[in-house]
């Protein structure tokens, strides 16, 4: 009997593990034009035009105003249980990365083509990028500070919310002073946009972007205009999404027959096992329905963090 | 000499009675959001700063309201900002969550309740206004936004940031 119900008990606690959402990570960033505006950039040439690119290790390294900002967003959002990645660590990932890339790259002979932003967050897998900028204005003897805060979804690059203002004028406070103000008045505000983001995913889905590719010369010999029956195989993804998002919300911007982006999708937050899923789950759920008969695709799922998935068609 | 005392019985029954009278007048006007809150500076981490006005027809019950009435608007009227002061939505948003916790409301906000461990007057900030029969009353309060917010969150009437995950 004992026995039975301690069963019961540990089956209980991990039907609640397994229902819980999983949960999102947050990394500040400076932004490209507080970045850009102190010195914090690199120049470099793109075909013909010169890019400025921000240097977030050098902004670490020299702006102490910025680690005091970054410390202050972890503490205030730790004491809300919601600790932010650290920028500087995963820098020093990023360096160990790119050593082990390039000599990587000498064996292929093939580069990477990814912006500063992207390897960052690639590196930390952080699924909702703060980007952070302020300026101080100066008023003749005063100064004040304006002060922006924007969390944006790193996958769909979309909005979250932001909290911005400008302080009081000030004769005698420092700059880092009238930052810690900035930060602490706006937080509450901030964290309200980011609970009614979170809030809203809860109800009606995650939202990722889904990318279908073809292997050229594939084995399987197929593409997206491939007929099963009366439908081309586009037309059979998009069933599947039909039925398989939240209330059928999806939006495809683009489709030929070798491609097809499909942004906005609502995925639900659980799969039919009660068990937490994201945009990687959702994609393998695509993939195995399309290995299956009448079909038979092999394909290939990439994994882009929680909210972005590729799935490549013909072969593994 | 037995009428003078049958007037001091008399009085001394009425003051009271009209105290507790104008303190239910004031608790109701609290109900129907009769005050103004807005934004008294930038407080330090994890506290608001407010200024709330405060109506009655006795100036020491307008003042023993003003914690009451800044807990209540931090809770569910928000205030703006400008000059420097961020403005900060209710934190509670949803429509109705006042009668639908009325019970629990009813006993957090009651005379002596547990609202008087968020919030504090500053001393010398109180100003006193005659207002036609009334008086209008003005404290700056310091409200204990984040602890008042855990309670909330532990009473289950607010989501905490973390919730669901």
């Amino acid at each position: 009997m004992k026995k039975s119900i301690f069963t019961l008990a540990l089956a209980l606690v991990a039907l609640v593990a397994s229902a819980q959402i999983k949960k999102p990570e947050l990394m500040v960033i400076p932004s490209d034009v507080w970045c850009i505006s102190n010195g914090y950039y690199t120049e470099i040439e793109n075909l013909g035009t010169t890019v400025k690119v921000p240097n977030y290790k050098q902004a670490l390294q020299e702006n102490m105003g910025l680690k005091l900002a970054i410390a202050k967003l972890n503490d205030l959002m730790a004491e809300r249980q919601f600790p932010l990645q650290s920028l500087e660590q995963t820098i020093k990932n990023l360096e160990q990365r790119r050593m082990e890339d390039n000599l990587t790259m000498s064996k292929a002979g093939n580069e990477l083509a990814e912006s500063p932003l992207d390897e960052v967050a690639r590196t930390a897998k952080c699924d909702i990028i703060l980007e952070l900028s302020w300026e101080v204005k100066d008023f003749g003897p005063k100064h004040s500070l304006s002060y922006i805060l924007e969390a944006r979804d790193a996958y769909t690059a979309k909005s979250i919310g932001a909290a911005s203002g400008t302080g009081a004028p000030s004769l005698s406070a420092d700059v880092d002073v009238l930052l810690e103000e900035a930060i602490v008045a706006n937080m509450d505000n901030f964290n309200n946009r980011l609970l009614d983001h979170f809030t809203e995913m809860q109800t009606i889905g995650r939202e990722i972007s889904l990318d279908i590719k073809v292997f050229a010369n594939n084995a399987a010999g197929i593409d997206l205009e491939s007929e099963y029956g009366d439908d081309e195989l586009l037309d059979i993804i998009n069933n599947w999404l039909q039925v398989n998002t939240v209330q059928g919300r999806f939006s495809m911007p683009y489709a030929s027959e070798n491609i097809a982006n499909f942004t906005q999708v609502r995925i639900p937050v659980y799969d039919e096992r009660g068990r937490a899923i994201d945009a990687n789950g959702f994609a393998k759920g695509l993939a195995k329905y399309l290995k299956k008969e009448p079909y038979n695709i092999p394909s290939k799922v990439l994994v882009k963090g929680l909210g972005r998935a590729v799935i490549i068609l013909g072969e593994k | 000499m037995k009428k003078f005392l049958l007037s001091l019985l008399v009085v001394a029954l009425c003051v009271p009675a009209s105290a507790g009278l104008r303190q239910k007048q004031a608790n109701k006007d609290t109900q129907n959001f009769r005050y103004e809150i807005e934004c008294a500076g930038n407080a330090i981490q994890g506290t608001y700063l407010v200024k709330v006005w405060t109506y009655s027809k006795k100036a020491s019950v307008a003042e023993n309201q003003c914690r009451k009435n800044a807990i209540h608007g931090v809770i569910f009227k928000g205030y703006g900002g400008g000059q420097g002061c961020v403005s900060q939505r209710p934190m509670v948003n949803t429509p109705g969550a006042e009668t639908q916790f009325k019970e629990y409301f009813d006993s957090f906000f009651a005379d002596g309740g547990e609202f008087q461990k968020y919030a504090s007057i500053l001393g010398g900030t109180t100003e006193t206004v005659k207002v036609g029969k009334e008086y209008k009353v003005g404290c700056t309060v310091s409200v204990r936004k984040d602890d008042l917010r855990k309670a909330l969150e532990a009473a289950g009437i607010v989501r905490g940031l973390n919730s669901g995950f």
